[in-house]
């Protein structure tokens, strides 16, 4: 293969020396691997009946095996999907109405535009690359301390796909925010990226090499799977057991990162800071000595004492404000060695940095370990046009969030272990459409949407056909139904119900949930529920992400664990995601809303029937399905009606 | 397949993995060979272990000491220990690294007196004497090790057999192995110490990686245990009913032929009903004889908690749950096996709550013809040093500590491995917890090698690489 540019200025050969790495070799095998290859300049297929690119490439491959694509979804059903699709909401019946009456050729792509250029576009798709780099607010384990400024990463995440920034500058401003400009607020917290991990913090002797590793590795590992699609964590132990990846790559890859450390940067004067240590310590001191004297006492008198003790804990006056960030300290740097079985008592030959050498020229040297702002020259690397893997990964990404499975099926593993692409030519095709256009998300998302084959129905006459040559639809002859996702579930309630508040942005909201849940915490005290109740009501991006506490709802319908990289969410269905929509707080709630919102819209159960699917389902009820309903409602109540429509299938599942 | 494609959800798919529930209903047996021509198998459907031909066991009870049990006060008595008492340790004895406690630290002689019992004469403290009564259906693992010395990893390590968070328990592990026997129970639960959490939280139970219908049912105290299993306020068990039937027949009418994954939905829909009206009667232990009701310690201090507990854990065997974890300790260090400050407080304390459970439970599942298919595993995260800690504490300590296993197929009457004089390093058979979960793995017939499930780029396991099992200790 021909080499991809290597951009490491300032190369300096280290001397032969037995402390340092040898260069490892790749054989041409290793390096032929499909994912290492240059992207390849593509011209889409002549297929005769379409001049959309995508369909070409789609159709080209479906005509080989003999199968055609569906016909085109309706406009009812169209417009519900591509609103979830881009909002993760459900369209309003006047939405529905509007385009469904718009006979102008132009409604749909005004109908994208409109959708594209809404805010709510930014809060569903940054929440699929808050998967992507396990995003949350707290540190796990033991102590799962909050991090109560990781909100800003959330918010710049999403205001980062609301105004279309190049991917390129996303991932520069993510990965070394800090080092292109400390003083800018917005480059330190999108360097915040580099700590989302979780974080392992003990009191007593403290282990500070193994703790380092700990925080380096992290750090190493997201990069390879976020944003190169290879298992790189794979190689910590030992040289990748499938792909041409070496230890010494593993750990060439984490010298970039020797000299980053946390960093938390006030917002306040120091004044206000040293006023705020005052009250703290004061009042924690105040607290030790009383826990000191609780120990002797008993009975009531301790009872009460417990009660002194909180009580001067509430009084603790919260965190001040500050940028959940990163930083170089080049002095404290942590020399990078060769760990065997990743133990950082183990060391073995020193190295210093570079990129992944499967990728480069033969013998590319390293870069010495001290060179300055290290992360810009990673992510110079990672951006550069010619590195095959970073704009491949992200146009699959995108694509596998439009049709439920990516061209490569395997998100975060372009690897050997890792799926073919289904379409390798149309995979390129738009990789290189991305590159091209300035790395811009939305141009992207516009030529996906407005070919047939996304707007084509999710069921096909040739079914029983197709199944038995395709039975995944990896070829497309249909589009993929798909079960909304946990957060799209709770805020389309909430929306239904009409109790969603649009409110955008802050400070990340807890809600209250059964107090026997909050037992399950070390610390239920962490769980402070929020106090303005209207704030309950935020869409779920906006809702506190602890890692030791998942929201039940979420996690029966899959929600990420927030421990490690999620590259594609899980379609699970099973008893428990009954129960929580059944007899959960939660959808009871909204039962009762909704049930409410009925009777006040419509006057007769005829026309709150109508009301009900439209607003839940996008669409009018069935005959047969108004007779079921009218006869339930005829002795049953609006509010049973209610959250039976939140648990049908129409609801919960996008055609 | 490729298992990298089992969450791509398409029809063939539902075929082999999303079906629903806790419960197995009537769908398929699924081996390797019928899932092909099945027409729906439930992923909880009671599946054959990869080798019947050694599976003993069918359902595993782990009674969870969280904070960390210490050796040197229950079942591994060092006499030199107490000659040393207030010196620093020999060099001979090598270097331990503690959380707390430093280089200068004393050794400690413990107060506790230890009897041999039981045929087979095994030492035991009195601090369990009733456990002492069951010696000879223990085996006494004396050479436990685990990587790490601070709570949360620990308990990570010892539930998924990783130090860090994100992986899935062994709970799971062992349910997307052999599904569940059970048709209105969950095929996992955890039932924690009500009196709180524990450092590494939940996340040590759950089903990491696995899909959601692996995760566990954590049981909460009180009269409501399972969440959600109630009705809300003022619906009748006849409404809901009603109210499931109308989705069913909505769903239905808005349907276009046979549909496996919405056919899924409903069957969920139908086990979520049963659980509600089945499920209870486990947790209604009022029918239990007064006598079982007292071997257990039910209704008297300080043993009913963990009684009522033990007593269901049983209850669940009985009913086809496949892992269930009984938790002693929770909430500050000093209420679980944590004993920083005073063992002679800590450990008398909770040696006094869950002695007699522990014992009676062995006692009881034997009677009943369960103990041998049933793997009751006794242990915590690790044990504590042999080192004083604040002169009248002791400090955790990951090097060598004691757990024991009964029933399942493992040799009762028997001591395995050792540690030295004064309890510190491990000196002949060192099991790590790798080593514990494979023995577990294989005596319910599944291999650590073919358990395993794809993901990202790895064939992850419970055991990681490789561990050993422990076949000296197998009846």
């Amino acid at each position: 293969m021909k080499p991809i540019l290597v951009l490491l200025t300032g190369l300096t050969l280290l001397a032969a020396d037995s402390e340092i790495a040898s260069l490892e070799k790749y054989t041409p095998a290793e390096r032929r691997h499909w994912s290492f290859q240059p992207r390849k300049q593509i011209v889409p297929p002549a297929v005769s009946g379409t001049t959309n690119s995508i369909d070409a490439f789609i159709r080209a491959r479906l005509q080989k095996d003999n199968l055609q694509p569906a016909p085109a979804a309706d406009r009812e059903t169209l417009i519900r999907r591509v609103t979830f699709d881009l909002h993760g909401l459900p369209p309003t019946p006047q939405e529905i109405q509007a385009f469904v009456s718009d006979a102008s050729p132009d409604a749909y792509t005004k109908l994208i535009d409109r959708l594209l250029a809404s805010p709510r576009y930014g809060e569903h798709w940054g929440r699929h690359w808050l998967d992507v780099v396990r995003f949350a607010e707290s540190d796990g384990f033991e102590y799962d301390t909050h991090r109560h400024d990781a909100w800003r990463y959330r918010d710049y995440v999403i205001h980062s796909f609301n105004i279309d920034k190049p991917y390129t500058q996303f991932i520069h401003e993510q990965l070394a925010g800090d080092e292109m400009n400390p003083r800018n607020e917005v480059m330190r917290i999108a360097s915040g990226y580099n700590r989302l991990g979780p974080l392992r913090k003990n009191a007593g002797n403290q282990e500070v090499a193994s703790s380092r590793n700990e925080v380096l590795t992290e750090m190493t590992n997201i990069v390879g799977a976020s944003l190169l699609g290879v298992t790189l964590g794979c190689a910590r132990c030992h040289d990748h057991k499938f792909d041409p990846i070496r230890h010494t790559d593993y750990y060439r890859m984490q010298g970039y990162f020797s000299a980053t450390f946390d960093e938390d940067v006030p917002l306040t004067s120091e004044e206000v800071r040293a006023e705020w240590k005052k009250k703290t310590d004061t009042l924690t001191a105040e607290i030790k000595e009383m826990q000191q004297q609780m120990k002797k006492l008993t009975g009531s008198a301790k009872e009460e004492m417990g009660k002194k003790v909180k009580a001067t804990e509430a009084k603790l006056p919260a965190p001040l404000p500050s940028l959940f960030s990163t930083a170089n300290d080049y002095e404290k740097a942590t020399p990078i060695h060769v760990l065997a079985r990743g133990e950082y008592t183990n060391k073995g030959a020193k190295v210093g940095m570079r990129p992944l050498g499967v990728l480069l020229p033969p013998d590319t040297p390293e870069l010495p370990s001290d060179t300055q702002n290290p992360r810009m020259k990673l992510a110079d690397w990672i951006s550069d046009p010619e590195n095959p893997l970073t704009a491949r990964v992200m146009v699959n990404r995108i694509w596998g969030y439009h049709f439920g499975r990516g061209i490569v099926a395997t998100p975060n593993d372009f690897g050997r272990m890792g799926t073919r692409p289904s379409h390798p030519e149309l995979l390129d095709w738009l990789a290189n459409q991305f590159v091209e256009g300035g790395w811009k998300v939305k141009p992207i998302h516009r030529m996906i949407l407005m070919s047939e084959t996304y707007r084509q129905s999710s069921e096909s006459p040739i079914e029983d056909t197709a199944m038995t040559k395709d039975a995944e639809n990896k070829l497309l002859w249909k589009f993929n139904r798909r079960r909304l996702e946990a957060e799209e579930i709770r805020d389309a309630s909430l929306t239904v119900a009409g109790r969603l508040n649009e409110k955008a942005g802050g400070p990340s909201i807890i809600v209250p949930i059964d107090p026997d849940l909050t037992n399950f915490l070390y610390k239920p005290s962490q769980w402070a529920v929020t106090a303005d109740a209207k704030e309950h009501n935020r869409r779920s991006v906006y809702l506190f992400q602890k890692r030791n506490l998942r929201l039940p709802f979420m996690e029966v319908f899959d929600s990420p664990d927030l421990q490690i990289s999620c590259p594609r969410r899980e379609q699970s269905t099973h008893a428990p995601q009954a129960l929580e929509l059944l007899n959960g707080d939660f959808a009871n709630a909204m039962a009762d809303s909704f049930a409410k919102r009925l009777e006040q819209e419509a006057k007769d159960n005829n026309t709150r029937i109508d009301l009900a699917y439209l607003l839940a389902t996008g669409r009018h009820p069935a005959t047969k399905e108004k007779a079921i309903a009218q006869q339930f409602l005829a002795s049953g109540s609006l509010r049973e009606f209610a959250l039976a429509i939140l648990n049908l299938n129409s609801f919960l599942y996008v055609n | 397949m490729s298992e990298h494609l089992r969450w791509t959800r398409n029809r063939r798919e539902f075929l082999t993995d999303a079906f629903c529930g806790f419960g197995s209903l009537a769908y398929a047996s699924m081996t390797s060979q019928s899932i092909a021509h099945a027409t729906t198998v439930n992923p909880l459907a009671p599946k054959k272990p990869h080798m019947p031909e050694t599976a003993k066991a069918k359902s595993v009870i782990f009674l969870f000491m969280a904070g960390g049990p210490s050796h040197m006060e229950t079942f591994d008595p060092k006499p030199l220990l107490n000659k040393l008492d207030g010196q620093k340790r020999p060099a001979e004895f090598g270097e331990a690294k503690y959380q707390f406690i430093k280089d200068n630290a004393l050794l400690m002689g413990t107060k506790r007196t230890f009897k041999k019992y039981g045929q087979s004469g095994i030492e035991v403290s009195d601090l369990f004497p009733h456990q002492a009564e069951v010696v000879d259906d223990l085996c006494i693992i004396r050479s436990c090790q685990g990587d790490m010395v601070v709570h949360s990893a620990a308990q990570y390590q010892c539930m998924t057999g990783r130090i860090i968070p994100g992986f899935p328990s062994m709970g799971s592990w062992i349910t997307y192995g052999l599904g569940s026997e059970s048709e209105s129970l969950p095929a996992y639960v955890v039932i924690p110490d009500p009196k709180g959490a524990l450092e590494a939280g939940s996340p040590m139970y759950l089903n990491g990686f696995l899909p959601a219908v692996y995760q566990p049912a954590m049981l909460r105290p009180g009269n409501k245990p399972v969440l959600n299993l109630d009705l809300p306020s003022g619906v009748s068990l006849g409404d809901r009913r009603k109210t499931i039937d109308l989705i069913r027949h909505l769903n239905e009418a808005g349907m276009v032929g046979e549909d496996p994954e919405f056919a899924a939905r409903m069957s969920a829909y139908d086990t979520a009903f049963r659980m509600q009206t089945e499920a209870p009667e486990v947790f209604d232990i009022s029918r239990e004889s007064a006598e079982t009701l007292e071997m257990y310690g039910v209704n008297k201090e300080p043993t009913d908690d963990y009684g009522r507990r033990c007593l269901l854990a049983r209850r669940m065997v009985e009913r086809g749950v496949r892992f269930i974890c009984v938790v002693s300790g929770g909430g500050p260090g000093n209420l679980q096996w944590d004993a920083h400050e005073d063992i002679e407080e800590n450990h008398p304390r909770m040696a006094s709550q869950t002695d007699q459970p522990v014992a009676a439970l062995i006692k009881d599942l034997k009677r009943r013809g369960l103990l041998d298919s049933t793997l009751v595993v006794w242990g915590g995260e690790f044990g504590r040093s042999p080192e004083a800690e604040g002169g009248k504490g002791r400090d955790h300590h990951n090097l060598g500590f004691t757990s024991w296993m009964a029933g399942g197929g493992i040799k009762g009457g028997t001591v395995y491995g050792a540690t030295d004089d004064i309890g510190l390093q491990v000196t002949e058979n060192p099991v790590h917890f790798r080593d514990l979960h494979a023995t577990i793995l294989y005596q319910l017939g599944l291999n650590q090698d073919a358990l395993s499930y794809m993901h990202q780029g790895r064939k992850e396991r419970l055991t990681e690489v490789h561990g050993n099992i422990v076949k000296d200790i197998i009846a």
